[in-house]
């Protein structure tokens, strides 16, 4: 002890070298287990911690998806009202903003109900539409509701052409068929000379006293060809989700009254 | 079996009818107010199947896009089918409600559409796909509803099959001695 305070120069020691060298295993050792026990009881009292926070963690997940599916549900909404506000835009025709809140519960027929009525000014026969193209027409009103056959089911109708109104001889009906269940209707009449593909857009003429012409109504998606004497057997998408639907629009469209001759075509009386 | 409550459990039957649909499209598969008839039929009150039938089928009727009237007599004629069945055989056994159940969704399904087609009124989904699912769907769920509609009317029903039991132990017990 003496010999080492006296040392001036501070030079190491042989005892303290060799201590250090058997001793620092042992140390780190002991440093390492200890620290592990430190742990261990610092995890066990933090345990009660752990949990409620991990209930706090959870409850802030749950909500936030929530929130994020509520924000989808709104970005969905608002989707389809911005699709439903471009169609009013290029038709040109007043139309009530309506909300699906029931579907067929006889799952035999393809119908409807919207929350609107005679009280907006729903008629019966009146066109519904989304911005995906026609749903289908008003069979029954009532103050406040209203039920809507949709095109997929067999007794609904429109007047389609292939391709654009005015520059397509395409001209045929497309109704619903019970064999293709809801997503697919059929073409019918169109004459098998006419050029029609799959992926081509089928339109509304507007000749069949319901739908104003120029709405979409979905996309060819098989085409059985005809021939001079046999009309195209086609099958079709309609644009509009008739699965999903949530928001349509009923068009107030009246269709234009056909003049009728003042005096009887000559041909009218059958002569013998 | 108190009125009050065949009204309750058929009102619940339709509420369930018209809105499950939209929660799940293969839902609507399931017919619940023809669960309910088949279950008051089977407890032989003629009447009352028959009221409850008219009821639940022409409600059904005004809120679907069919006829209306085609459901209410579809579900009428069932109801009454069933009855005469129990009335003649014993239906009470909870294994035999199972086939009478299937056959319930047949019969009342084949009436309604055949109803329509006669009048130029096909439905617009297939048909044999559309049975199918529904005698699937009423068959299994209307296996536990007869159960759960046992609990809630328990009284009558259970003493009536306790009867029935009883007439059954009774009837063999005295054959021996009718034959001496």
């Amino acid at each position: 002890m003496a010999v080492d305070a006296r040392d001036a120069n501070g030079e190491q020691k042989i005892l303290r070298v060799w201590t250090q060298t058997f001793a620092s295993p042992l140390q780190t050792a002991s440093s390492k287990a200890s620290g592990a026990t430190v742990g261990f009881f610092e995890q066990i009292w933090n345990f009660r911690s752990t949990a409620a926070e991990n209930e706090q963690l959870k409850e802030r997940l749950s909500k936030a998806e929530a929130e994020v599916h509520a924000a989808r549900q709104a970005e969905a909404e608002n989707e389809r009202l911005k699709a439903l506000l471009n169609l009013n835009e290029q038709i040109d025709i007043k139309s009530v903003p309506a909300r699906v809140i029931a579907r067929d519960p006889s799952v035999w027929f393809n119908t409807i109900t919207i929350n609107r009525g005679t009280t907006s000014g729903i008629t019966q026969n009146m066109p519904v539409v989304t911005g995906g193209g026609i749903v289908g027409r008003v069979i029954t009103v009532s103050p406040w509701a209203s039920q809507v056959m949709l095109i997929t089911d067999e007794k609904a109708g429109a007047g389609a052409v292939v391709g654009q109104l005015g520059q397509s001889g395409a001209l045929g009906s497309v109704r619903g068929r019970a064999d293709l269940g809801v997503g697919i209707i059929e073409m019918r009449y169109v004459s098998g000379l006419e050029t029609v593909e799959a992926g081509d857009n089928v339109m509304t003429t507007g000749q069949d006293g319901i739908y104003p012409p120029g709405l979409n109504i979905g996309k060819v998606v098989d085409v059985k060809k005809g021939s001079a004497t046999q009309a195209h057997q086609i099958l079709i998408q309609p644009g509009a989700q008739l699965d999903h639907l949530e928001d349509v629009a009923v068009l107030l469209y009246r269709p234009p009254q056909r003049s009728t001759p003042q005096q009887p075509l000559q041909n009218a009386e059958r002569t013998r | 079996m108190s009125q009050l409550k065949i009204a309750a459990v058929l009102l619940i039957s339709i509420v369930l009818q018209l809105s499950l649909r939209e929660v799940w499209r293969p839902l609507a598969y399931i017919d619940f107010p023809l669960i309910v008839v088949v279950y008051i039929a089977l407890q032989r009150e003629a009447w009352q199947a028959l009221v409850v039938g008219t009821l639940a089928g022409l409600i059904v009727d005004a809120r679907s896009g069919g006829l209306i009237g085609a459901g209410g007599f579809s579900k009428t004629l069932t109801a009454y089918i069933i009855f005469f069945a129990a009335t003649k055989v014993n239906l009470e056994n909870p294994l035999l409600r199972i086939p009478v159940l299937a056959a319930a969704t047949v019969l009342d399904s084949a009436i309604y559409v055949f109803w329509h087609r006669l009048l130029g009124y096909p439905p617009g989904v297939p048909f044999v796909q559309t049975i199918s699912y529904k005698l699937i769907a009423t068959t299994v769920v209307g296996t536990l509803v007869l159960y759960m509609l046992d609990a809630v009317m328990s009284g009558e029903s259970a003493q009536r099959r306790q009867f029935a039991t009883r007439r059954r132990v009774a009837r063999r017990s005295t054959g021996p001695l009718r034959r001496r």
